[in-house]
Protein backbone atom coordinates (compact mmCIF):
# COMPACT_ATOMS: atom_id res chain seq x y z
CA UNK A 1 0.00 0.00 0.00
CA UNK A 2 1.56 3.64 -0.90
CA UNK A 3 1.24 5.37 2.39
CA UNK A 4 1.17 9.00 2.40
CA UNK A 5 2.62 10.96 5.52
CA UNK A 6 1.17 14.14 4.61
CA UNK A 7 -2.59 15.71 6.10
CA UNK A 8 -4.53 15.36 2.87
CA UNK A 9 -5.46 19.53 2.14
CA UNK A 10 -6.84 19.36 -1.03
CA UNK A 11 -10.14 20.98 -0.69
CA UNK A 12 -13.27 19.06 0.56
CA UNK A 13 -15.18 17.25 -1.49
CA UNK A 14 -17.16 14.86 0.84
CA UNK A 15 -20.37 15.57 2.56
CA UNK A 16 -22.00 13.33 5.21
CA UNK A 17 -25.80 13.55 5.99
CA UNK A 18 -26.99 11.94 9.15
CA UNK A 19 -30.70 12.30 10.33
CA UNK A 20 -30.76 13.01 13.74
CA UNK A 21 -32.25 10.49 16.37
CA UNK A 22 -33.94 9.33 12.60
CA UNK A 23 -37.03 7.12 13.97
CA UNK A 24 -38.02 9.53 16.51
CA UNK A 25 -37.77 12.53 14.66
CA UNK A 26 -39.82 11.17 11.94
CA UNK A 27 -42.52 10.23 14.71
CA UNK A 28 -42.55 13.80 15.93
CA UNK A 29 -42.38 15.40 12.49
CA UNK A 30 -45.58 12.89 12.00
CA UNK A 31 -47.38 13.13 15.14
CA UNK A 32 -47.78 17.00 15.94
CA UNK A 33 -48.54 16.05 19.73
CA UNK A 34 -45.19 14.41 20.28
CA UNK A 35 -43.06 17.09 19.54
CA UNK A 36 -40.71 18.43 22.19
CA UNK A 37 -42.08 15.45 24.24
CA UNK A 38 -38.74 13.06 25.13
CA UNK A 39 -39.75 9.88 22.97
CA UNK A 40 -38.65 6.55 22.73
CA UNK A 41 -39.11 4.07 19.90
CA UNK A 42 -38.89 0.74 20.59
CA UNK A 43 -39.76 -3.13 17.98
CA UNK A 44 -42.10 -3.98 20.01
CA UNK A 45 -44.45 -2.46 22.45
CA UNK A 46 -44.72 -5.95 24.87
CA UNK A 47 -42.71 -6.34 27.46
CA UNK A 48 -39.60 -4.85 28.31
CA UNK A 49 -38.45 -3.71 24.82
CA UNK A 50 -34.61 -1.90 24.05
CA UNK A 51 -35.27 1.51 22.49
CA UNK A 52 -34.31 1.65 19.48
CA UNK A 53 -33.63 5.65 18.68
CA UNK A 54 -34.85 8.05 21.23
CA UNK A 55 -35.41 11.54 20.67
CA UNK A 56 -33.23 14.41 21.96
CA UNK A 57 -35.75 15.49 24.49
CA UNK A 58 -35.19 11.85 26.03
CA UNK A 59 -31.58 12.25 25.22
CA UNK A 60 -31.08 15.10 27.72
CA UNK A 61 -32.48 13.21 30.41
CA UNK A 62 -29.44 10.40 29.66
CA UNK A 63 -31.96 7.69 27.74
CA UNK A 64 -29.51 6.07 25.26
CA UNK A 65 -30.27 3.73 22.21
CA UNK A 66 -30.21 0.09 23.39
CA UNK A 67 -31.52 0.65 27.19
CA UNK A 68 -34.45 -1.26 28.59
CA UNK A 69 -37.74 0.82 28.48
CA UNK A 70 -37.84 0.55 32.48
CA UNK A 71 -34.56 1.47 33.04
CA UNK A 72 -35.23 4.49 30.18
CA UNK A 73 -38.46 5.37 32.09
CA UNK A 74 -36.31 5.55 35.18
CA UNK A 75 -34.50 8.34 34.27
CA UNK A 76 -37.11 10.28 31.98
CA UNK A 77 -40.40 10.56 33.42
CA UNK A 78 -43.00 11.07 31.20
CA UNK A 79 -41.46 9.05 28.69
CA UNK A 80 -43.37 8.36 25.37
CA UNK A 81 -43.03 5.13 23.69
CA UNK A 82 -43.95 4.20 20.85
CA UNK A 83 -43.69 1.30 18.00
CA UNK A 84 -41.52 1.56 15.42
CA UNK A 85 -43.27 2.05 12.12
CA UNK A 86 -41.35 1.04 8.93
CA UNK A 87 -42.88 2.54 5.70
CA UNK A 88 -42.76 6.08 7.64
CA UNK A 89 -39.14 5.41 8.01
CA UNK A 90 -38.47 3.83 4.24
CA UNK A 91 -40.27 7.16 2.79
CA UNK A 92 -38.04 9.23 4.63
CA UNK A 93 -34.70 7.14 3.37
CA UNK A 94 -36.18 7.82 -0.15
CA UNK A 95 -36.79 11.38 0.13
CA UNK A 96 -33.12 11.92 1.63
CA UNK A 97 -31.52 9.70 -0.78
CA UNK A 98 -33.43 11.58 -3.98
CA UNK A 99 -32.37 15.01 -2.80
CA UNK A 100 -28.40 13.81 -2.37
CA UNK A 101 -28.85 12.05 -5.56
CA UNK A 102 -29.91 15.66 -6.95
CA UNK A 103 -26.85 17.05 -6.50
CA UNK A 104 -24.04 14.04 -7.69
CA UNK A 105 -23.95 10.15 -9.48
CA UNK A 106 -21.66 9.12 -6.71
CA UNK A 107 -23.81 9.01 -3.47
CA UNK A 108 -24.05 5.61 -0.77
CA UNK A 109 -26.64 5.40 1.96
CA UNK A 110 -24.58 3.84 4.74
CA UNK A 111 -27.71 2.97 6.91
CA UNK A 112 -31.65 4.10 6.72
CA UNK A 113 -30.66 7.14 8.07
CA UNK A 114 -27.01 8.24 7.07
CA UNK A 115 -25.41 8.72 3.59
CA UNK A 116 -22.70 10.15 1.27
CA UNK A 117 -22.75 12.64 -0.91
CA UNK A 118 -19.11 12.29 -3.43
CA UNK A 119 -19.04 15.75 -4.87
CA UNK A 120 -15.52 15.18 -6.74
CA UNK A 121 -17.92 13.11 -9.25
CA UNK A 122 -20.68 16.46 -9.13
CA UNK A 123 -21.40 18.03 -12.53
CA UNK A 124 -19.44 21.54 -11.99
CA UNK A 125 -22.59 23.52 -12.86
CA UNK A 126 -23.69 22.33 -9.54
CA UNK A 127 -21.48 24.07 -7.09
CA UNK A 128 -20.82 27.09 -9.81
CA UNK A 129 -19.69 30.07 -6.91
CA UNK A 130 -21.12 27.98 -4.32
CA UNK A 131 -19.34 26.23 -1.31
CA UNK A 132 -20.13 22.78 0.04
CA UNK A 133 -21.34 24.60 3.11
CA UNK A 134 -23.65 26.86 1.30
CA UNK A 135 -24.79 22.91 -0.64
CA UNK A 136 -24.93 21.51 3.51
CA UNK A 137 -27.37 24.26 3.96
CA UNK A 138 -29.95 23.84 1.21
CA UNK A 139 -29.86 19.94 1.64
CA UNK A 140 -30.96 21.03 5.36
CA UNK A 141 -33.17 23.29 4.02
CA UNK A 142 -34.62 20.77 0.99
CA UNK A 143 -34.88 18.34 4.24
CA UNK A 144 -37.29 20.43 5.78
CA UNK A 145 -39.67 21.53 2.67
CA UNK A 146 -39.69 17.89 1.31
CA UNK A 147 -40.42 16.12 4.29
CA UNK A 148 -41.47 18.20 6.91
CA UNK A 149 -40.20 21.08 9.57
CA UNK A 150 -39.46 19.29 12.39
CA UNK A 151 -36.94 17.12 10.01
CA UNK A 152 -33.21 17.84 11.31
CA UNK A 153 -30.23 16.67 9.98
CA UNK A 154 -25.99 17.08 10.76
CA UNK A 155 -24.00 17.28 7.96
CA UNK A 156 -20.51 16.71 7.72
CA UNK A 157 -17.88 17.62 5.31
CA UNK A 158 -14.12 16.43 4.86
CA UNK A 159 -11.87 15.15 2.18
CA UNK A 160 -12.68 11.58 3.01
CA UNK A 161 -15.57 9.77 4.25
CA UNK A 162 -14.14 8.78 8.04
CA UNK A 163 -13.60 12.77 8.49
CA UNK A 164 -16.96 13.52 7.22
CA UNK A 165 -18.91 11.59 9.09
CA UNK A 166 -16.54 12.71 12.38
CA UNK A 167 -17.45 16.49 11.23
CA UNK A 168 -21.25 15.39 10.73
CA UNK A 169 -20.87 14.29 14.49
CA UNK A 170 -19.42 17.12 16.10
CA UNK A 171 -22.34 19.31 16.84
CA UNK A 172 -25.92 17.45 17.33
CA UNK A 173 -28.35 18.03 16.67
CA UNK A 174 -28.66 20.19 13.49
CA UNK A 175 -24.91 20.69 12.84
CA UNK A 176 -22.76 21.57 9.89
CA UNK A 177 -19.30 21.24 10.40
CA UNK A 178 -16.15 21.02 7.95
CA UNK A 179 -12.77 19.48 8.66
CA UNK A 180 -10.07 20.27 6.67
CA UNK A 181 -6.10 20.24 6.92
CA UNK A 182 -6.39 23.55 8.93
CA UNK A 183 -8.37 22.43 11.61
CA UNK A 184 -7.63 18.51 11.94
CA UNK A 185 -5.08 18.98 15.05
CA UNK A 186 -7.93 20.90 16.17
CA UNK A 187 -10.76 19.04 15.82
CA UNK A 188 -9.01 15.73 17.52
CA UNK A 189 -7.81 17.18 20.44
CA UNK A 190 -11.41 17.89 21.51
CA UNK A 191 -12.03 14.06 21.42
CA UNK A 192 -11.62 10.66 22.70
CA UNK A 193 -10.40 7.74 21.57
CA UNK A 194 -13.44 6.03 21.35
CA UNK A 195 -15.26 9.23 19.67
CA UNK A 196 -13.41 8.36 16.10
CA UNK A 197 -16.30 6.17 14.29
CA UNK A 198 -14.65 2.29 14.14
CA UNK A 199 -12.70 2.88 17.70
CA UNK A 200 -14.54 0.39 20.51
CA UNK A 201 -13.51 -0.86 23.21
CA UNK A 202 -11.46 -3.45 22.10
CA UNK A 203 -9.61 -1.20 19.70
CA UNK A 204 -9.09 1.74 22.72
CA UNK A 205 -7.16 -1.18 24.57
CA UNK A 206 -5.33 -2.11 21.86
CA UNK A 207 -4.40 1.64 21.21
CA UNK A 208 -3.20 2.10 24.78
CA UNK A 209 -1.30 -1.22 25.28
CA UNK A 210 1.08 0.36 23.60
CA UNK A 211 0.30 4.08 24.60
CA UNK A 212 -1.61 5.48 22.29
CA UNK A 213 -3.80 7.36 24.37
CA UNK A 214 -6.16 9.55 22.44
CA UNK A 215 -6.62 10.57 18.38
CA UNK A 216 -3.56 13.00 18.48
CA UNK A 217 -1.45 10.60 20.11
CA UNK A 218 -3.14 7.64 16.67
CA UNK A 219 -2.66 10.70 14.30
CA UNK A 220 1.00 11.16 15.20
CA UNK A 221 2.09 7.33 15.19
CA UNK A 222 3.96 5.99 12.42
CA UNK A 223 2.08 3.56 9.91
CA UNK A 224 4.92 0.78 10.92
CA UNK A 225 3.63 1.01 14.31
CA UNK A 226 0.28 0.58 13.81
CA UNK A 227 0.72 -1.87 11.41
CA UNK A 228 3.27 -3.82 13.23
CA UNK A 229 2.17 -3.40 16.72
CA UNK A 230 -1.34 -2.32 17.35
CA UNK A 231 -3.78 -3.99 14.20
CA UNK A 232 -0.87 -6.70 13.26
CA UNK A 233 -2.96 -5.96 10.04
CA UNK A 234 -3.19 -3.78 6.95
CA UNK A 235 -6.09 -2.51 9.51
CA UNK A 236 -2.96 -0.18 10.68
CA UNK A 237 -1.78 1.08 7.52
CA UNK A 238 -5.78 1.86 6.18
CA UNK A 239 -6.08 4.04 9.80
CA UNK A 240 -2.82 5.83 9.39
CA UNK A 241 -4.10 6.92 6.15
CA UNK A 242 -7.73 7.60 7.23
CA UNK A 243 -6.85 9.57 10.40
CA UNK A 244 -4.83 11.61 7.29
CA UNK A 245 -8.30 12.62 5.14
CA UNK A 246 -6.89 10.27 2.66
CA UNK A 247 -9.49 7.98 1.51
CA UNK A 248 -9.57 4.47 2.47
CA UNK A 249 -13.25 3.54 2.44
CA UNK A 250 -14.67 3.67 -0.71
CA UNK A 251 -15.13 0.15 -1.69
CA UNK A 252 -18.61 -1.43 -2.67
CA UNK A 253 -19.70 -4.08 0.06
CA UNK A 254 -20.87 -7.34 -1.37
CA UNK A 255 -24.19 -8.87 0.08
CA UNK A 256 -22.50 -12.29 2.09
CA UNK A 257 -25.31 -13.21 4.58
CA UNK A 258 -29.14 -12.43 4.41
CA UNK A 259 -30.73 -13.22 7.63
CA UNK A 260 -33.51 -12.15 10.20
CA UNK A 261 -33.36 -12.03 14.23
CA UNK A 262 -36.52 -12.36 16.62
CA UNK A 263 -35.98 -12.11 20.51
CA UNK A 264 -38.82 -14.77 21.43
CA UNK A 265 -42.20 -12.65 22.65
CA UNK A 266 -42.30 -14.98 26.14
CA UNK A 267 -39.52 -17.33 27.51
CA UNK A 268 -41.79 -20.00 28.41
CA UNK A 269 -43.19 -20.99 25.05
CA UNK A 270 -42.94 -24.49 24.17
CA UNK A 271 -40.41 -25.73 21.47
CA UNK A 272 -43.34 -25.80 18.99
CA UNK A 273 -44.24 -22.91 19.51
CA UNK A 274 -40.59 -21.71 19.17
CA UNK A 275 -40.39 -23.90 15.98
CA UNK A 276 -43.30 -21.80 14.22
CA UNK A 277 -41.47 -18.66 15.02
CA UNK A 278 -38.16 -20.49 13.40
CA UNK A 279 -40.56 -21.29 10.38
CA UNK A 280 -41.67 -17.73 10.22
CA UNK A 281 -38.24 -16.16 10.16
CA UNK A 282 -36.68 -18.70 7.53
CA UNK A 283 -39.88 -17.87 5.45
CA UNK A 284 -38.96 -14.10 5.95
CA UNK A 285 -35.44 -15.22 4.78
CA UNK A 286 -36.05 -17.13 1.57
CA UNK A 287 -38.20 -14.23 0.53
CA UNK A 288 -35.14 -11.80 0.95
CA UNK A 289 -32.82 -14.31 -0.96
CA UNK A 290 -34.90 -14.75 -4.00
CA UNK A 291 -35.74 -11.32 -3.94
CA UNK A 292 -31.89 -10.58 -4.43
CA UNK A 293 -32.27 -12.81 -7.45
CA UNK A 294 -29.65 -15.42 -5.03
CA UNK A 295 -29.34 -18.92 -3.88
CA UNK A 296 -27.80 -20.31 -1.17
CA UNK A 297 -25.57 -23.67 0.11
CA UNK A 298 -25.19 -22.72 4.27
CA UNK A 299 -27.74 -22.15 6.75
CA UNK A 300 -26.72 -20.76 9.83
CA UNK A 301 -29.15 -20.53 13.00
CA UNK A 302 -28.09 -19.99 16.39
CA UNK A 303 -29.79 -18.56 20.20
CA UNK A 304 -28.81 -16.81 22.82
CA UNK A 305 -30.38 -18.71 26.39
CA UNK A 306 -30.33 -17.69 29.94
CA UNK A 307 -27.72 -20.03 31.66
CA UNK A 308 -29.24 -23.09 33.34
CA UNK A 309 -28.17 -21.96 36.39
CA UNK A 310 -30.88 -18.79 35.66
CA UNK A 311 -28.53 -16.37 36.64
CA UNK A 312 -29.52 -14.60 33.09
CA UNK A 313 -26.00 -14.66 32.08
CA UNK A 314 -26.33 -15.06 28.38
CA UNK A 315 -24.93 -17.91 26.22
CA UNK A 316 -24.46 -18.41 22.97
CA UNK A 317 -25.37 -21.33 20.96
CA UNK A 318 -25.35 -21.84 17.39
CA UNK A 319 -24.76 -24.40 14.40
CA UNK A 320 -24.50 -24.38 10.58
CA UNK A 321 -24.95 -26.82 7.45
CA UNK A 322 -23.28 -26.53 4.01
CA UNK A 323 -25.71 -28.71 1.10
CA UNK A 324 -23.58 -29.73 -2.12
CA UNK A 325 -26.11 -27.80 -4.10
CA UNK A 326 -27.76 -24.32 -3.66
CA UNK A 327 -31.03 -23.98 -2.36
CA UNK A 328 -33.38 -21.41 -2.61
CA UNK A 329 -37.33 -22.00 -1.14
CA UNK A 330 -38.82 -21.74 1.92
CA UNK A 331 -39.36 -25.00 2.67
CA UNK A 332 -35.42 -26.35 2.57
CA UNK A 333 -34.72 -23.72 4.37
CA UNK A 334 -36.65 -24.33 7.16
CA UNK A 335 -36.16 -28.09 6.91
CA UNK A 336 -32.42 -27.72 7.26
CA UNK A 337 -32.59 -25.09 9.92
CA UNK A 338 -35.06 -27.24 11.35
CA UNK A 339 -32.74 -29.94 11.14
CA UNK A 340 -29.67 -28.01 13.24
CA UNK A 341 -31.94 -27.10 15.51
CA UNK A 342 -33.33 -29.90 16.94
CA UNK A 343 -30.05 -29.78 19.30
CA UNK A 344 -30.62 -26.43 20.08
CA UNK A 345 -30.20 -25.74 24.20
CA UNK A 346 -33.36 -25.24 26.54
CA UNK A 347 -34.73 -21.29 27.72
CA UNK A 348 -33.70 -19.68 24.60
CA UNK A 349 -34.23 -16.03 24.23
CA UNK A 350 -33.82 -15.39 20.70
CA UNK A 351 -33.99 -17.23 17.32
CA UNK A 352 -31.16 -15.91 14.42
CA UNK A 353 -31.09 -17.68 10.64
CA UNK A 354 -29.16 -16.59 8.04
CA UNK A 355 -28.11 -18.20 4.96
CA UNK A 356 -24.80 -17.86 3.35
CA UNK A 357 -22.67 -18.56 0.65
CA UNK A 358 -24.78 -17.21 -1.76
CA UNK A 359 -24.67 -17.29 -5.24
CA UNK A 360 -26.13 -16.36 -8.42
CA UNK A 361 -30.13 -17.77 -8.51
CA UNK A 362 -29.57 -19.22 -12.07
CA UNK A 363 -28.23 -22.72 -11.35
CA UNK A 364 -25.93 -24.43 -14.23
CA UNK A 365 -25.60 -27.19 -13.27
CA UNK A 366 -28.72 -28.73 -12.99
CA UNK A 367 -28.30 -32.13 -10.62
CA UNK A 368 -30.13 -35.64 -10.77
CA UNK A 369 -32.84 -34.58 -8.73
CA UNK A 370 -33.52 -31.51 -12.07
CA UNK A 371 -37.23 -32.32 -11.91
CA UNK A 372 -37.23 -31.81 -8.11
CA UNK A 373 -35.39 -28.44 -8.53
CA UNK A 374 -37.78 -26.94 -11.61
CA UNK A 375 -40.65 -28.01 -9.36
CA UNK A 376 -39.76 -26.49 -6.47
CA UNK A 377 -38.97 -23.33 -8.20
CA UNK A 378 -42.01 -23.34 -10.03
CA UNK A 379 -44.11 -23.08 -7.07
CA UNK A 380 -41.75 -20.80 -5.16
CA UNK A 381 -42.06 -18.72 -8.04
CA UNK A 382 -45.98 -18.65 -8.29
CA UNK A 383 -46.07 -18.18 -3.92
CA UNK A 384 -43.60 -15.27 -4.46
CA UNK A 385 -45.90 -13.64 -7.46
CA UNK A 386 -48.85 -14.27 -5.17
CA UNK A 387 -47.16 -12.38 -2.50
CA UNK A 388 -46.33 -9.80 -4.73
CA UNK A 389 -49.18 -9.01 -5.81
CA UNK A 390 -51.32 -9.15 -2.62
CA UNK A 391 -48.96 -8.82 -0.24
CA UNK A 392 -46.15 -10.00 2.17
CA UNK A 393 -47.96 -13.62 3.73
CA UNK A 394 -50.64 -13.69 1.41
CA UNK A 395 -49.31 -17.85 1.13
CA UNK A 396 -47.42 -18.67 4.19
CA UNK A 397 -46.85 -22.10 6.13
CA UNK A 398 -49.66 -23.06 7.44
CA UNK A 399 -48.05 -23.59 10.93
CA UNK A 400 -46.55 -19.89 10.91
CA UNK A 401 -50.29 -18.66 11.02
CA UNK A 402 -49.97 -17.55 14.71
CA UNK A 403 -46.94 -16.05 14.25
CA UNK A 404 -48.36 -13.31 11.60
CA UNK A 405 -49.13 -10.85 14.43
CA UNK A 406 -46.29 -11.71 16.53
CA UNK A 407 -43.47 -11.53 14.05
CA UNK A 408 -43.41 -8.05 11.66
CA UNK A 409 -40.89 -6.71 9.15
CA UNK A 410 -38.11 -4.48 11.18
CA UNK A 411 -35.95 -1.66 9.51
CA UNK A 412 -32.51 -3.55 9.65
CA UNK A 413 -29.94 -1.91 11.16
CA UNK A 414 -26.93 -1.25 8.64
CA UNK A 415 -28.14 -2.78 6.04
CA UNK A 416 -30.16 -0.80 2.73
CA UNK A 417 -30.63 -3.83 0.98
CA UNK A 418 -34.64 -4.10 1.96
CA UNK A 419 -35.44 -0.83 1.67
CA UNK B 1 -46.84 3.71 26.16
CA UNK B 2 -49.06 6.36 25.33
CA UNK B 3 -52.75 6.41 24.51
CA UNK B 4 -53.57 5.77 21.21
CA UNK B 5 -56.83 4.47 19.65
CA UNK B 6 -56.98 2.09 16.54
CA UNK B 7 -60.17 3.03 14.27
CA UNK B 8 -61.48 1.46 11.26
CA UNK B 9 -64.20 4.15 10.20
CA UNK B 10 -64.83 5.40 6.63
CA UNK B 11 -64.97 8.99 6.28
CA UNK B 12 -65.67 11.64 4.17
CA UNK B 13 -62.79 14.14 3.48
CA UNK B 14 -62.55 17.45 1.16
CA UNK B 15 -59.09 17.65 -0.07
CA UNK B 16 -57.15 20.15 -1.95
CA UNK B 17 -55.59 18.53 -5.29
CA UNK B 18 -52.55 20.44 -6.73
CA UNK B 19 -49.41 21.22 -7.73
CA UNK B 20 -45.87 21.13 -6.00
CA UNK B 21 -44.36 19.05 -3.24
CA UNK B 22 -47.57 17.98 -1.19
CA UNK B 23 -50.21 17.65 -4.36
CA UNK B 24 -52.79 16.38 -2.43
CA UNK B 25 -54.01 17.67 0.91
CA UNK B 26 -56.67 16.62 3.24
CA UNK B 27 -58.88 19.93 4.30
CA UNK B 28 -61.18 18.48 6.50
CA UNK B 29 -63.29 15.16 7.36
CA UNK B 30 -66.32 14.20 8.61
CA UNK B 31 -66.44 10.75 10.85
CA UNK B 32 -69.51 8.47 11.05
CA UNK B 33 -70.78 9.94 14.18
CA UNK B 34 -71.02 13.08 12.21
CA UNK B 35 -67.98 14.88 13.81
CA UNK B 36 -66.72 17.27 11.60
CA UNK B 37 -62.52 17.36 11.71
CA UNK B 38 -60.74 20.37 10.06
CA UNK B 39 -56.73 19.72 9.52
CA UNK B 40 -55.03 22.38 10.70
CA UNK B 41 -51.41 20.57 10.20
CA UNK B 42 -50.40 17.42 7.99
CA UNK B 43 -47.28 16.03 10.05
CA UNK B 44 -46.39 13.47 7.39
CA UNK B 45 -47.50 11.75 4.29
CA UNK B 46 -46.30 8.80 3.02
CA UNK B 47 -47.48 5.55 0.93
CA UNK B 48 -47.73 1.87 2.15
CA UNK B 49 -48.04 -1.05 -0.10
CA UNK B 50 -50.94 -3.47 0.70
CA UNK B 51 -49.72 -5.65 -2.42
CA UNK B 52 -50.03 -4.12 -5.84
CA UNK B 53 -52.72 -1.44 -4.11
CA UNK B 54 -51.12 1.56 -2.49
CA UNK B 55 -51.81 3.23 0.56
CA UNK B 56 -51.39 6.75 1.20
CA UNK B 57 -51.46 7.71 4.85
CA UNK B 58 -51.56 11.14 6.04
CA UNK B 59 -50.91 11.99 9.84
CA UNK B 60 -52.57 14.31 10.41
CA UNK B 61 -53.89 17.01 13.34
CA UNK B 62 -56.73 19.46 13.74
CA UNK B 63 -54.59 21.20 16.75
CA UNK B 64 -56.46 19.46 19.41
CA UNK B 65 -55.43 15.92 18.49
CA UNK B 66 -53.28 14.36 16.02
CA UNK B 67 -55.76 11.43 13.56
CA UNK B 68 -53.96 9.18 10.66
CA UNK B 69 -56.23 9.28 7.92
CA UNK B 70 -55.53 6.63 4.68
CA UNK B 71 -56.16 6.62 1.12
CA UNK B 72 -56.23 3.88 -0.72
CA UNK B 73 -55.73 4.95 -4.37
CA UNK B 74 -57.18 1.68 -5.80
CA UNK B 75 -60.65 1.58 -4.35
CA UNK B 76 -60.54 5.99 -3.64
CA UNK B 77 -61.84 5.55 -0.52
CA UNK B 78 -60.42 7.00 2.76
CA UNK B 79 -60.47 5.56 6.31
CA UNK B 80 -59.45 7.20 9.97
CA UNK B 81 -57.27 4.56 11.04
CA UNK B 82 -56.03 6.22 14.31
CA UNK B 83 -56.50 8.74 16.83
CA UNK B 84 -54.55 10.39 19.50
CA UNK B 85 -55.39 12.87 22.26
CA UNK B 86 -52.98 15.56 23.02
CA UNK B 87 -50.75 14.84 25.69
Amino acid sequence: MNLRESINDAEPMVMHIDLNSCFATVEQQARVRLRGRPLAVVNRLAGDAMVITASYEAKTHGVKTGMRISDAKRLCRGLVVTETDPPKYRYVYHKLLDIMNSYSASVSMKSIDEGVIDFKQAPGHLLSGRTLEQVGLEVKARLKAEVGGAMRCNVGIATNRFLAKTAAGLHKPDGLDVITADNLRKVYAGMKLTDLTGIAERNRERLESVGIMNPLQFLDTPAEVLHKMVFMSVNGDLWHQRLRGWEVDDVETQTKRIGRQFVLDGFTMSFDEILQRLHNLCESVGERLRAQGMSARGVYVGTRTFGMTGDKRRNYWHAQFVSQVPFFSNDTIYTLAKRLFMSAPPDIRDINVHVYLLSDGEDNQLSLFADEYVRSKAITGAVDEINYRYGERTIHAANTLPTNRIIKTKIPFGSTRYL
Amino acid sequence: MFDETTLNERIDVIARFGVGLNPCEPVKFRRPNGREVVVSEIGLRHPTVQGKRTIHVFDVTDGAADYRIEFDSEHLTWQLTRMGDRL
